[in-house]
Parts: structure tokens; C-alpha cells; sequence
């Protein structure tokens, strides 16, 4: 049967609404850091700021304690999505090689522990850090993250190395490899853009939070853009182009992360967590 | 298996070789490990909060958390808000994450670009996202209302985020901006896995899209939009950050989800053993909850 042609423009005049929902609050954000202050507060608003300035980033790159909270993030991001990654591509092997008893116990054990909610956990888990010292400290932070995105990664990587024929691992042990070795030098390299997509996440995830960094860190030696910006927000009076000059440079490395790994991202979101 | 493949397998450092099974264990120590100190320890400690008594220093066993917290409005309150939220978020997010996912699955142009535009909200954090929509919000300076003038839909400055009626509706759209796409992904995944033959033999048999869509499509997505579901929920539930810069849970308390409210318990009236309870609680109804989700993986694995 043949279709109206009409049906062909439907997907684009869908796409481009969407694209404009999608953009509108990028621009905003944008022409708002770009705007003065007396500017912002205009009324009615000006959509694109009359005479863009970058008085707001300088602003809050010199004279505030931004930089630190940017170096914070970027190290606290990191850390965790390494550790998350290769941990979770550890535990997604042992599931997915060694069918061991009480396994799929302990899967569904994993998975549960991704129903605890934060305020469940970040009280008492406070109080554990100033115990042990760890207490506004990088390494607090990082394990709280790394535990929180730790049943995604590997259940996603699990998903990935079952789609690796078990053949592979068996070569690599033939030529004298250990099954550690067989793990670190064939298995990796092979689920690499799954290891880059559970990155993403755990970094999204991380760079992202609130809640713990609020409760975990004081000060501003340790606090991040995420906390930075909100403390800027519960001030009494809200500088607004400061406010998204800060947005602006915040969104940055996650978007930047985002276009550069795209591909890999959806491959391995496909692969190992949509997979049958 | 080939006995002298399995005889070089068991190769290592002991002096007996590893048997498969505690090779396997050893995999998966260290993420154990990590869940047990990081999780274990904070919900034992949770849990024996919150049936100790509030402010004391002895710690003696008591329902009465759990009992005061039945009489307590703001309690039913903050699970009223949290409920509307989590549902509203969660189906908007697959409703719209479907439609574009779907038009990103046809033959188009420009595919690549519109992919990108549509997955880029997501890499907003949801702080971030909470703070460009309050100032899009502003009655006086805001984008929103100033697009609504002009266009003559109203006539008035409407404070979206400072009516009672209004905060909810404004705050479930700025989050369906920032979590539909990574819905929209999955789903988008899920579509392309789709035999296309089954669409062929379809459309000889002269169906229409609409018939396509419920009698293929939907079938062969059904176990990817139960995952989708079951994390976006688990998701939505914990949502802190947006709702903590966009209104902190106000006016009064019209906005505040059960994770503020708990937080506000814990951490500004310092009643540690009845924020617990609280928490506790709302694991409980999260576990009910995503109980089907984890049985339906857990079988086939």
C-alpha cells in the first residue's frame, strides 16, 4: 500500500518543537550570564542581552571561591566514575563467567540497594565518616558516590560481558594467561564503549548530586559547583547573571563529555542495559 | 569443557588452585564490600534509630516514631506531593520520551543532529536545571511570562512558583525538560532492535501506523519500558536537588517531597531518630514498589 507523503513531515514537526523545548532554557541560561545586572532585572526581559558582557564570569571566577568548587567537582566526578567503572566491570565478569551458588541472590541484592533512598543513608554514614576521620574529605566522598552508582555500572557491564563470546577468554587463558589476566587484557578492551557509557553516568551522577555533598562537606574547601551555586541561590539577594555564569561553566564538562562520547553512550546503554 | 583448558584456568598465585566458583566470589568482592560498608552499615544504624526514642542518650526500644509519624499532616503531606510528582514526572517522561523516540526511528534527515539536541537536557544536573527554570519562572524578569504577554495569553504577571496551585504543575514541567531524554534513549534503543520485517508484514496486510504501533510496537518494547519505568521511578522518588533550589519545598509546604522533608527532619530540627523512621518508611515503599522490576530481572538472569 502506498503511504501520503504527509506522514513524512510529521517526524520533523514533532522533532522541532521538541528541539525548541529542549533549547529555550540553554539560551536563557546563556544570554542571562552574558546580561548586566540591571539588564536581567529588566522589565519586560530582553530575550538576548542588549550589550553582552562577561563582567559575570569574571566576577565569579575571581572573586569567588568558584575555582576550588570546580576542581572539587572534577576530582570527586573522576574518582568515582573510575572506581565505579572498575569495580562494576570486576562484579559484572564474576556474574557473568562463574555461575556460583547464591548468585542470583546477591544480583537481586545489588539491585535492591539502588532503592535506599539518600536520606536514608547520608545521616548515619555522617556520622560513620567523622568516626573514622574521612569527614570533608575527597575519599568520603568518592566511596558515597561510587556505592551509590556501583549496582547500575554492574548491572550494565554484566550486560555487556555476556554479549562477549566465552571463547575469547578461554583463548587468552590457553596462551598462559591467568583468569585475572584474561579479565584485565582481553575482556576490557572488548567492552570498552560499555565502560565509557557507565563513565558518563557515574560522572553525570556525581558531578550532579546535592544532598551529599550538603551534608558531607563543610566549608569551602571542599565544596562543589553543584553546592557553590546553591549556597549562591539561598543568599538574599540573588545576583542572576553571576548565578548563570556559574550554570553556564558548571554544564560545561558534562555537555562537552556528552558530544564527544555520544556514540559510545548509546551503544552502551543499548548494549548492556536494553539488551534481551 | 576441555579438561586441559579448565587444568590451565585454575593457574594462580596459591599453592592449590582457586576452584571456579571462589574465583567467581572474588569478582565480586569487592563490589559486596563496598554496598555492605557504604549501604549496610548506615541502614543498621537507620534502623535502630528510628525505634529508639527521640533526644536520648540510652537507647531503649519504641514504636513511638512510627506511631507519631501516622498523626503527622506534614508526614501524609510531603507523601501527597511526592506521589503526584513521582507519577506526573514518570508518565510525561514516556509519553513524550516515546513520541520523540519514535520520530527519531524514522527515515530522516538530520538524524544525528536531532538525536543530540534531543539527549542534551539530560547532562544538565538537576540542581542546575532547578536554578535556569526559577529564573525563567520570575514573574517580572522571567522568559515564560514574557512570552505569554506577548503573545496575549495573559494579561497578568503570574508567580508560578509562589501559588499554591501553580508550584507543582511549574516545577513537573521543568524536570519532564531534563528527564525525558534518558527515557527517550532506552526507548530509542529498544525501537531499533525491532525486527523490520515484522513492520513489513504488516503493512502487506495493509495495517494502519496507529495498528502498527499497538500490535508491534508496544508488544516488542514491553519488557524495555518496564525497566524504564522501574528506574525512572526509583529516580523520581529520590529527586532532591531541583526542588531544593526551586522552591525549598514552598510556599508553605506545597511542594515538599518526602526526601526534603526528611532532610529538613534530620538535618535543621536535628530529630535524627524521627527522620529515620521517616526514611525507612519511604525505603520500604520504594522496595514495594520496584519489587515486580527486580523479580522480572533477577529470573532471567
Amino acid at each position: 500500500m502506498k503511504r501520503r507523503s504527509g506522514y513524512r513531515i510529521v517526524p520533523y514537526f514533532i522533532l522541532i518543537i521538541v528541539c525548541l523545548y529542549n533549547i529555550v532554557p540553554f539560551v536563557w541560561m546563556f544570554s542571562t550570564s552574558l546580561k548586566t545586572e540591571k539588564e536581567a532585572y529588566k522589565i519586560p526581559p530582553t530575550f538576548l542581552p542588549k550589550e553582552p558582557t562577561l563582567e559575570s564570569y569574571d566576577q565569579i571566577i575571581v572573586w569567588t571561591s568558584f575555582p576550588r568548587y570546580f576542581l572539587n567537582s572534577t576530582i570527586i566526578s573522576l574518582g568515582t566514575a573510575l572506581l565505579s567503572t572498575f569495580i562494576g566491570a570486576l562484579a559484572g565478569y564474576g556474574f557473568s563467567r562463574f555461575h556460583f551458588s547464591g548468585r542470583a541472590t546477591l544480583i537481586g541484592f545489588i539491585l535492591a540497594s539502588q532503592m535506599l533512598p539518600g536520606v536514608l543513608l547520608v545521616g548515619p554514614y555522617f556520622k560513620m565518616l567523622v568516626k573514622i576521620g574521612l569527614y570533608n574529605t575527597y575519599p568520603g566522598l568518592i566511596f558515597a558516590f561510587t556505592t551509590i552508582t556501583l549496582p547500575f555500572s554492574t548491572w550494565m557491564l554484566k550486560g555487556f560481558i555476556d554479549t562477549v563470546p566465552e571463547e575469547l577468554d578461554q583463548a587468552a587463558k590457553v596462551d598462559g594467561c591467568s583468569t585475572l589476566g584474561a579479565f584485565l587484557r582481553i575482556i576490557l578492551p572488548v567492552i570498552a564503549p560499555g565502560m565509557v557509557a557507565t563513565m558518563i553516568f557515574a560522572f553525570l551522577l556525581a558531578w550532579g548530586d546535592l544532598l551529599w555533598v550538603l551534608v558531607l562537606t563543610s566549608g569551602d574547601a571542599m565544596a562543589t559547583v553543584t553546592l557553590g551555586l546553591s549556597r549562591l541561590v539561598t543568599q538574599f539577594r540573588i545576583i542572576w547573571p553571576q548565578l548563570m555564569a556559574g550554570s553556564v561553566i558548571a554544564t560545561l564538562p558534562p555537555l562537552v563529555l556528552y558530544m564527544l562520547l555520544q556514540n559510545s553512550l548509546v551503544k552502551g546503554l543499548t548494549a548492556g542495559a536494553v539488551k534481551e | 569443557m576441555n579438561p586441559i583448558i579448565s587444568e590451565s584456568s585454575s593457574f594462580s598465585i596459591f599453592a592449590r588452585p582457586l576452584s571456579k566458583k571462589l574465583q567467581g566470589f572474588l569478582f565480586v568482592l569487592p563490589c559486596l564490600l563496598m554496598l555492605l560498608l557504604v549501604l549496610g552499615f548506615p541502614v543498621v544504624t537507620a534502623i535502630v534509630n528510628s525505634f529508639s526514642p527521640i533526644w536520648s542518650e540510652v537507647k531503649t526500644f519504641t514504636a513511638e516514631n512510627y506511631i507519631k509519624l501516622l498523626r503527622d499532616e506534614l508526614f501524609w503531606n510531603s507523601l501527597k506531593v511526592t506521589f503526584i510528582f513521582v507519577v506526573s514526572t514518570v508518565f510525561l517522561h514516556h509519553v513524550l520520551g516515546m513520541i520523540v523516540a519514535v520520530a527519531l526511528n524514522a527515515e530522516l534527515r538530520a538524524k544525528r543532529f536531532f538525536r543530540l539536541i534531543a539527549i542534551l537536557p539530560w547532562t544538565v544536573p538537576d540542581v542546575i536545571s532547578g536554578l535556569i527554570w526559577r529564573f525563567m519562572y520570575n514573574p517580572t524578569s522571567g522568559i515564560i511570562n514574557y512570552l505569554l504577554i506577548r503573545s496575549g495569553a495573559t494579561e497578568q504577571y503570574i508567580e508560578w512558583l509562589a501559588s499554591p496551585n501553580l508550584v507543582l504543575p511549574s516545577i513537573i514541567f521543568a524536570d519532564v525538560w531534563r528527564g525525558y531524554p534518558f527515557v527517550m534513549i532506552i526507548l530509542l534503543a529498544g525501537l531499533q532492535a525491532i525486527p523490520r520485517e515484522q513492520y513489513e508484514a504488516a503493512r502487506v496486510d495493509g495495517a494502519s501506523r496507529i495498528q502498527e504501533f499497538i500490535h508491534i510496537t508496544i508488544p516488542n518494547l514491553m519488557r524495555i519500558i518496564i525497566i524504564a519505568l522501574a528506574l525512572d521511578t526509583i529516580w523520581q522518588f529520590r529527586r532532591f536537588g531541583l526542588i531544593y533550589n526551586m522552591t525549598l519545598g514552598g510556599p508553605g509546604h506545597t511542594s515538599e517531597i518526602l526526601s526534603l522533608y526528611i532532610y529538613k527532619h534530620y538535618f535543621k530540627y536535628l530529630n535524627f531518630e524521627y527522620a529515620s523512621a521517616m526514611a525507612v518508611v519511604m525505603a520500604v515503599l520504594m522496595i514495594i514498589i520496584s519489587l515486580p522490576y527486580i523479580r522480572m530481572i533477577t529470573r532471567k538472569v
